[in-house]
């Protein structure tokens, strides 16, 4: 009852955003922050819940990116059919990483990363589908039965619609036989298989949702952005992704929205810290890991138990964070 | 392929195969003694590139002194954030995975307060060795990759030495082998991790002058260099010194090659595609028999 207030809350918030600031400019930011949730929220289901470190999301929004912006201007696509289609082949080509996901944790960030890296190359070097380091100019604005999106303030409720879906999605998931599953994998991955859980098709199933969420948020992403370019879906990005789940709270839906909003904003609130901007990022990111064991999930309760009157509520919200791990 | 290009081929794959070497010793050593994947390793060796660069301006000074610079400058780096942050960390008791995104946040630092420092524009190396080819049997080749192949081995060996036969090397492989039977013969655990970062970070310093040497300093030198020696450290076996050593060397020659033979584009993805390849036909890495370590 008491998270579902907050999730309303923080619904409200999101819907309230692009009429509280008008700016066009801060409205693409939030839409860029929401993107940056959805791939923080597949990641979320692969490092949060299933305990597998994976450096490989920015190959497969890649591949969404580019699949959407290719089929919608070189084919004429409508964009809904391409945003699915994004996410189909996304997911498809994780299908790639089957034989690796029995890999322990450290062996599969490696792997996951060479992957990223391979994926990255191909899309630098192969002009003829994805326009190479000049990138693809001009992908069009979505359009959905005729509803064109044109401004920002349209593109940003989009991405929220799809974000909403897609945190809906997860959280359902979570609390499904699959999530149960795949918590009880990333506690002890013996006990599990003896309870007859099979180990690498839940963890390929796990890599397959997360694909295709990475993949139409990488749909998402071209859409919004109207320019691609190799150099968005480097290893850089997967690493940003993590970034994101990590200081929004390992395991907790909600903290990787949180931990995207923060990641994206915080370098626009630093910009007036000029050259110093990415060092004080560096140092937030490092402080951040100090402080708090969940992240900002984790930090959250503590905040609310020094407001007298809170403390019972918080302490349930404790409680619930403890007894989800 | 000709066979000038072949013997060039290998001598260039062994040295910058080396500089990965020295690089991935450090992160191997790390993974052992704390189980953290340092991603900020890369940013060592930068630092050490810097520092060797710096000395050279302010003083005209033999190459030794420039490499020993180097390794100071990296040694003096790993110590300072091992002392300010990483203990910080382990002595609040935060999960591991927290400590290795936070390696993330001290590469983001050490990238950009050297931007701030010595500039985003690429610095160049004096010549520090004669560029007059070497004739080896009949083929021209360029003394300074065959002085960092002789540098990187040597250097390898004396790290060997260094964890055989001296007490603190011993004490930190103890440490690292099982941290509570080292603490009960009296070794402080605590002070061996930190003795680690400082070798790990003067390995790095090493590498980046000689791999400063070879192209260019730069502040963004680091990351990428810094993953590939981990791709190197697993290739060899992740926790292994040998495998560390060789993977590196492997991880060199490969690169190298499929740069000459496959294509230059892709000899990034050559390098992967083996990666990926080994740890599916032999998760623990080429070098390892069997799970034991060597």
């Amino acid at each position: 009852m008491q998270s579902a207030t907050i999730r309303i809350l923080v619904l409200v918030l999101l819907v309230a955003a692009p009429f509280i600031q008008t700016n066009t400019y801060w409205q693409h930011i939030f839409g860029v922050a929401l993107i940056g949730a959805i791939l923080a929220l597949g990641l979320q289901l692969l490092v949060g819940m299933a305990g597998l470190l994976s450096l490989g999301q920015g190959a497969f929004y890649g591949i969404g990116a580019y699949v959407s912006a290719v089929l919608t201007l070189h084919f004429g696509v409508p964009f809904g059919l391409a945003f699915l289609t994004a996410g189909l082949v996304a997911a498809i080509s994780s299908l790639l990483l089957v034989p690796i996901v029995k890999l322990p944790s450290s062996s599969l960030a490696v792997a996951t990363l060479g992957f990223n890296i391979i994926i990255y190359l191909f899309m630098l070097n192969e002009e003829w589908a994805t326009g190479g380091s000049y990138g693809m100019l001009n992908v069009p604005l979505p359009s959905f039965f005729g509803f064109k999106f044109t401004t920002e303030r349209d593109l940003y409720f989009l991405i929220l619609a799809v974000t909403a879906i897609i945190y809906f999605g997860l959280d359902r998931l979570a609390h499904s036989r699959f999530g149960r599953a795949l918590r009880a994998i990333s506690q002890d991955e013996d006990a599990a298989r003896a309870c007859g859980i099979s180990i690498i098709r839940y963890k390929s199933k796990c890599f397959l949702v997360a694909a295709f969420t990475a993949g139409i948020a990488g749909s998402l992403y071209a859409h919004h952005a109207r320019y691609l370019n190799p150099n968005d879906f480097t290893f850089n990005k997967s690493i940003e992704i993590l970034i994101m789940v990590v200081v929004g709270g390992l395991g907790s839906l909600p903290g990787a929205v949180i931990g995207a909003i923060i990641i994206v904003l915080m370098p626009e609130f630093l910009r007036s810290s000029g050259e110093w901007r990415l060092i004080l990022f560096g140092a937030l990111v490092v402080v951040l890991m100090g402080v708090s064991r969940g992240g900002i999930a984790g930090l959250a309760p503590m905040v609310l138990r020094f407001v007298p009157g809170l403390r019972n509520s918080a302490g349930k919200t404790v409680e619930s964070v403890e007894a989800r791990r | 392929m000709s066979s000038e290009q072949f013997i060039q081929g290998i001598i260039g794959g062994l040295a910058i195969g080396c500089i990965y070497s020295l690089i991935a010793l450090g992160i191997t050593i790390i993974i052992r003694a704390t189980e953290i994947l340092h991603f900020a390793q890369g940013e060592l060796m930068m630092i050490g590139a810097m520092a060797g660069i710096s000395a050279m301006w302010m003083v005209d000074l033999p190459f030794w002194v420039v490499l020993l610079v180097g390794m100071i400058g990296g040694g003096v780096a790993a110590v300072t954030i091992e002392l300010s942050i990483y203990r910080t960390l382990r002595t609040l008791r935060v999960p591991l995975i927290n400590i290795i995104i936070s390696t993330l946040g001290v590469s983001l630092i050490l990238q950009n307060a050297a931007r701030l420092i010595w500039g985003s524009e690429p610095l160049r190396y004096p010549p520090l060795f004669h560029t007059r080819g070497i004739d080896i049997a009949g083929f021209a080749i360029s003394p300074q990759l065959i002085w960092i192949v002789v540098l990187g081995f040597v250097m390898m060996a004396g790290l060997q030495a260094f964890f055989r036969f001296t007490r603190l090397g011993i004490a930190m492989q103890a440490a690292a082998q099982d941290p509570e039977a080292a603490q009960l013969m009296g070794i402080s655990v605590k002070r061996t991790t930190t003795y680690t970062f400082v070798v790990a970070g003067v390995m790095a310093g090493a590498a980046g002058v000689l791999l400063g040497s070879l192209f260019f300093a730069s502040f963004n030198m680091g990351f990428l260099s810094g993953i590939k020696a981990f791709v190197a450290a697993t290739l060899g076996g992740l926790g292994s010194l040998t495998g560390a050593m060789l993977g590196g060397i492997a991880f060199g020659l490969i690169e190298t090659f499929s740069g000459v033979l496959i294509s230059t584009a892709y000899k990034d993805a050559v390098g992967m595609v083996i990666l990926i390849a080994i740890l599916l036909l032999a998760p623990s890495g080429i070098f390892i028999r069997a799970g034991r370590r060597i």
